[in-house]
């Protein structure tokens, strides 16, 4: 916390944070006027955005689906493969990545390969890149998210569902009649935690997956950050941008949550 | 689900529902049997390419060599090490935290845990934390890797959930026994909370072995990394010549050790295939064992924030 200082300092290592000269707002204007600052908006929030609208629904649709396995040991086993991705790090998977999209013996390009078609060098693709972005995304994700889902599952009364058979209710009618509004709640409470980390497009990700040649679209905040102040030593800039994304968040997630307890009873706290 | 007629729809409902979550495993595991393969096969082989299931020409030579790479033995122990001593750490501390915070005496519960909640959401991010460890004296030594990581505030929060749920005339009949609260803590609350330490244990092994970004920001020592920021080296360093995701003298060290990889008759490249799946194997044979605990806690963290 006391490092927040930092952002309002011109800090100088010789003379620590509290013996160093006030800058006031100096970086934060700095950072507002940074010839980068809407691209690295864009980049984040567009990264952002589209892993919510493509990644939020996987994990429900993933639960969905096994919720209508019979077989409880297909079950399992499927539920076991799922969670494997997430216990993997993000190196392993962009590892993964590169070797499978890789322009010399990579699957993918052999794949093209033996359709007559040129190779592509997917990882320097800057049109490719959020496509990348969001596939991995939710390739390590979407197991692990389902669990909250499934659990949710299992707490619905499964009076509902019989009443629903005598009612004639086929299958899809008792999944958008009964399942889906019992998994409302807690749809809504991830979807708050979702939008409130908005401006966290996931650094590891973006970090270890961006490339010199796609810096213009994967350049996002904490990248940046990173490269600023740990590469150039720009302490305080850095912190004035860490400082910054910090409040927005915090804002977002008070605002979401107060809209969503406004409207739907929905809240965290 | 009920076993009544089925309609053609239902079977074929059925049919396609279960080709594509066997498609979606496939996808998942697909992956590390692609590398398993390349990891098992002749380096030199490999580059022609074709090797997507089995190996062509089996060696165990990629894996001999890993092991007796004194850089690649080093940065496991350092991770080894690393991920028991945080885990062992975190999971009493966060236990002993959260008891605390589950007691409705505990003075000034209220604004400790406000206090926790705003450090954890708010605050200036990575530079801040990196003149912190550097004012601490711990930048670039070994309890980088253990003290940051040994309190979570979100676990603490899981675990209080947990502990919560304990009825309170178990420790109040422990207390007319005699029992102090330490004799409660160790001997009937942390007894009975073994599915949630046991999340919580894995939450943070998993943390520590996979976490590559301490490794690289905040040592600088070749004999201080861990595995998995070596392995990123290694990574980045062989896909691009770039300089974004290295620095200067790194590349060098790598470098150098590449090329003495290369004259020992194995290929990077499959060192690096053999590496990944070094690194993977710890965590693919723990996990499956602990997954019925985990279910659990990540309700209990999730649904009653």
């Amino acid at each position: 916390m006391y490092g927040v200082l930092l952002a309002f300092k011109n800090f100088k290592y010789n003379l620590g944070i509290l013996g160093s000269q006030w800058a006031g707002l100096k970086y934060f204007k700095a950072f507002l006027t940074d010839s980068s600052f809407w691209d690295i908006i864009r980049n984040t929030i567009t990264i952002s955005v589209l892993k919510l609208i493509f990644g939020f629904p996987a994990p429900i649709i993933l639960a969905l689906m096994l919720n209508e396995v019979v077989h409880s040991k297909f079950k399992r086993i499927v539920q076991t493969v799922s969670y494997l991705p997430h216990f993997v790090s993000w190196v392993v998977v962009v590892t993964i990545l590169q070797k499978l999209l890789s322009p010399n013996v990579g699957l993918v390009n052999d794949i093209r390969h033996s359709m007559g078609l040129d190779p592509i060098f997917f990882m320097g693709e800057p049109r490719l890149f959020y496509v990348l972005v969001v596939i991995s995304d939710i390739w390590k994700g979407v197991g692990w998210g389902s669990i909250i889902y499934l659990a949710a599952l299992t707490n619905i009364d499964p009076t509902l569902y019989e009443a629903a058979e005598i009612d004639g209710a086929g299958r899809f009618r008792k999944i958008t009649s009964i399942t889906l509004p019992c998994l409302m709640p807690t749809i809504g409470i991830l979807l708050i935690m979702s939008l409130s980390g908005i401006l966290n497009a996931g650094f590891d990700q973006i970090y270890l997956m961006q490339t010199p040649s796609t810096l213009g679209v994967s350049e996002v905040l904490d990248t940046y950050v990173l490269k600023k102040g740990i590469r150039q030593g720009e302490f305080s800039y850095s912190t004035a941008i860490g400082l910054f994304k910090s409040v927005i968040s915090m804002f977002l997630i008070i605002t979401v949550n107060n809209v969503s307890r406004r409207l739907t009873e929905v809240s965290l706290w | 689900m009920s076993v009544r007629r089925k309609t053609i729809g239902e079977k074929i409902f059925n049919i396609v529902n279960y080709t594509l979550l066997i498609l979606f495993s496939l996808t998942t595991i697909y992956p590390f049997i692609y590398f398993l393969a390349l990891s098992f096969n002749d380096g030199y082989d490999a580059m022609k390419g074709g090797i997507y299931l089995f190996p062509r020409e089996f060696t165990l030579e990629n894996y001999k060599k890993a092991f007796d790479h004194p850089q690649i033995t080093n940065s496991f122990m350092i991770s080894v090490t690393r991920t028991l001593l945080v885990t062992v750490l975190a999971v009493f501390f966060t236990a002993m935290m959260a008891y605390g915070l589950s007691k409705k005496g505990l003075p000034g519960r209220k604004y400790i845990i406000f206090f926790f909640f705003f450090t954890t959401l708010f605050g200036g991010g990575l530079i801040p934390t990196f003149v912190l460890y550097r004012q601490l004296g711990i930048y670039n030594t070994y309890w980088v890797l253990i003290i940051p990581s040994i309190f979570s505030f979100y676990n603490a929060i899981v675990m209080r959930t947990f502990f919560n749920g304990i009825p309170d005339s178990l420790s109040e009949s422990a207390v007319i026994d005699g029992a102090s609260d330490l004799t409660i803590f160790f001997r009937i609350i942390l007894p009975l909370s073994l599915p949630v330490l046991a999340t919580i244990a894995l939450f943070v092994g998993v943390g520590a072995w996979n976490d590559w970004f301490t490794g690289e920001f905040f040592i600088q020592s070749e004999e201080l990394r861990p595995a998995a920021t070596l392995l990123n080296k290694l990574i980045s360093e062989a896909s691009f010549e770039s300089s974004t995701t290295n620095t200067g003298s790194s590349i060098l060290n790598v470098n150098r050790e590449l090329e003495s990889i290369r004259q020992s008759g194995v290929t990077p490249e499959a060192l690096r295939m053999t590496f990944v799946i070094i690194v993977v194997t710890p965590i693919i044979m723990i996990y499956p064992f602990i997954q019925k605990y985990f279910v659990k806690g990540v309700m209990i963290g999730s649904l009653k924030e």
